[in-house]
């Protein structure tokens, strides 16, 4: 076993510090925080596998979010809270398998606007059934307590950070990567890219699922408008392009700054928070296409170079 | 049953075709010229509903005048967005894939900062307002005067593009951009003339405007629709993309007739789905010389 590198030793120590901090200031404004920042986290180290990995960009990932909780709800009451949650987990995986074989034939751009109008679609097909049921808006009553679901997400966070350091040490990574770089190529030297593909699909929808049930657990409703708002995806690509989706660094930095950002400037300004997401996302892509984490590698590298100079 | 035959569903059904087939028509031009994938297509549109709404309101200037206005600022929203953003993109040395993702993060961006400084200045509230609505009467079929106006607008400014690409000469060389991107470069054709064309959008946007509700959000679905009308009609078929336009207008309103509203939607999420999974080529396809 490779001994592990500070790529990836850094993320989890942040990820386990952070968790072992928030709880001191004893508030639950701050466990609200670190539940929010773990579910991001959870969030862009999945999206990280199929689209930082592979090079497949979701502009949908909020769809197996969205199933995890609708999910959830269906099944309050005939078994555990956490089975539950569990359940949604699995669903979200399902879902990514059975669509992931026609859907991850396409490539490139067309993904990435295919995997927007799946959601979407998932989402008013969600809103007919619940219209049809004469629902609008599920009450959840009597979830675990903010305290519980903060640590659950923080596993979460966790979990999340072990898939994508483990994923680059084994073979997928490495099929995963040459897919992204050249995918004919990979195949001719026999990666089996369509297996690699789908099983990163799945594997990136799975924690997903946990983590949009955790969100309705902790909002104490589930409508299908808000599960499946578009608005979470592209906060998911935002965070992975800001911090960078090379290594499991990037998402933890990516979260981190854009929830500090929000906190800040959501609830009093949230047209100006969206301009200001829109504009790093732009200003990332043009100038710093390996986010933050790349610009620390950056500084790294020029500041060895002058060193031994 | 009967409603279905009705003239009323069917002049209606040719109107949101019309404005379809327009709006694709500009996508067409834009993407099938510079292989942008632009998904603030819909956002200028939405500039475009907004002048006719203010000059309307403000200083009671008519739609029809209004979308000439509307045209002039979505051109130039358009041309500053090339010229500001992509124009380097496009000369760079950088690998035809790597632009293609990043404009569409980009385009992503610009959307969202369209949308919310819209939404801004204008607050998130859906408006209406009426303008050109006397009702004109043709034979069993009566329509408010702005939706015959959408119609005849939409359809002529269609059909005017076409005829004015199939017979000139800047149209050739538009349309040998379109179909031989690279080679239709080395001998020497300038992309940055097609930057205007935006401006479609713009007077689309305004009749839209005045026939529906105006938001900042409105503008999405109708990327959304450009995005499946030009892969029905095929890239860079614009007469095609024009008919590829009338048929999602006849699949979207008798569709909903069918059902129900509330499914719109669904109908149009599912046709885009469907077109993406079974005709990725058709978009995709790089024509090889030949």
């Amino acid at each position: 076993m490779r001994l592990p590198a500070p790529r990836e030793t850094v993320p989890l120590l942040l990820v386990a510090a952070i968790a072992a901090i928030l709880p001191v200031f004893g508030s639950d404004y701050y466990l609200g925080v670190g539940f929010a920042l773990f579910g991001w986290i959870a969030l862009v180290q999945s999206w990280t596998i199929v689209s930082g990995l592979a090079g497949y960009i979701s502009l949908g990932h909020v769809v197996f979010a969205g199933i995890g909780g609708y999910v959830l709800v269906l099944t309050w009451g005939a078994v555990p809270v956490w089975a539950g949650a569990v359940l949604g987990a699995l669903a979200a995986g399902l879902f990514a398998l059975l669509v992931g074989l026609p859907v991850l034939r396409v490539r490139g751009p067309y993904f990435v606007i295919l995997t927007f109008g799946l959601a979407e679609f998932a989402k008013y097909v969600v809103i007919n059934i619940e219209n049809a049921l004469g629902k609008f808006g599920r009450l959840i009553l009597g979830g675990p307590q903010v305290e519980t679901l903060y640590w659950a997400m923080a596993a979460a966070a966790l979990a999340g950070t072990l898939a994508v350091i483990a994923t680059r040490r084994v073979r997928l990574g490495a099929g995963l990567a040459a897919v992204r770089e050249d995918e004919l190529a990979a195949e001719t030297i026999g990666v089996p890219t369509v297996r690699f593909k789908l099983f990163a699909f799945a594997l990136s929808a799975l924690l997903p699922g946990f983590v949009g049930a955790l969100f309705v657990l902790r909002t104490g409703y589930f409508e299908p408008a808000q599960a499946f708002d578009p608005v979470i995806s592209f906060t998911i690509v935002t965070m992975a392009i800001i911090g960078g989706s090379e290594d499991a660094r990037g998402p933890v930095l990516g979260a981190l700054f854009l929830v500090v950002l929000s906190e800040l400037l959501w609830a009093s300004f949230p047209q100006v928070y969206m301009i200001i997401l829109g504009a790093l996302l732009i200003g990332f892509v043009l100038f710093a296409p390996n986010g933050v984490a790349g610009l620390l590698d950056r500084l790294r590298s020029t500041g060895g170079a002058r060193a031994a100079t | 049953m009967e409603f279905l035959l009705s003239g009323q569903l069917l002049v209606a059904a040719l109107i949101i075709g019309s404005i379809y087939g327009l709006v694709a028509l500009g996508l067409n031009l834009i993407y099938g010229t510079m292989r942008l994938l632009n998904i603030a297509h819909g956002d200028l549109v939405m500039i475009g509903a907004y002048t006719g709404y203010w000059l309307f309101t403000l200083a009671a200037i008519s739609p029809v005048l209004a979308m000439l206005a509307a045209g002039a600022l979505a051109g130039l929203t358009g041309a500053a967005l090339y010229f500001g953003l992509f124009r380097r993109q496009l000369t760079g040395s950088q690998p035809i894939e790597r632009i293609e993702a990043n404009s569409l993060l980009i385009f992503f961006g610009i959307s969202i900062i369209i949308q919310n400084l819209t939404a801004l200045a204008f607050t998130a509230s859906p408006r209406t307002y009426q303008a050109l609505d006397t009702l004109v009467r043709i034979g069993e079929v009566s329509i408010a005067q702005s939706r015959l106006v959408a119609l005849a607008v939409c359809l002529g400014l269609s059909a005017a593009i076409v005829l004015f690409l199939r017979f000139s000469a800047l149209g050739l060389s538009i349309r040998a951009l379109i179909q031989h991107r690279t080679a239709s470069r080395i001998v020497g054709i300038d992309v940055d003339r097609v930057q205007a064309f935006p401006f479609v959008l713009g007077l689309a946007g305004t009749l839209i405007g005045v026939t529906e509700q105006i938001s900042p959000f409105m503008g999405f679905p109708f990327t959304i629709v450009a995005f499946v009308v030009i892969i029905l009609g095929g890239l860079g078929n614009l007469a095609g993309g024009i008919a590829a336009g009338m048929v999602l207008g006849l699949i979207e309103t008798y569709g909903v007739a069918l059902t129900s509203a509330n499914l719109r939607s669904v109908l149009i999420y599912g046709v885009f789905i469907l077109v993406l999974i079974l005709r990725p080529e058709g978009l995709l396809q790089r024509r090889r010389l030949t």
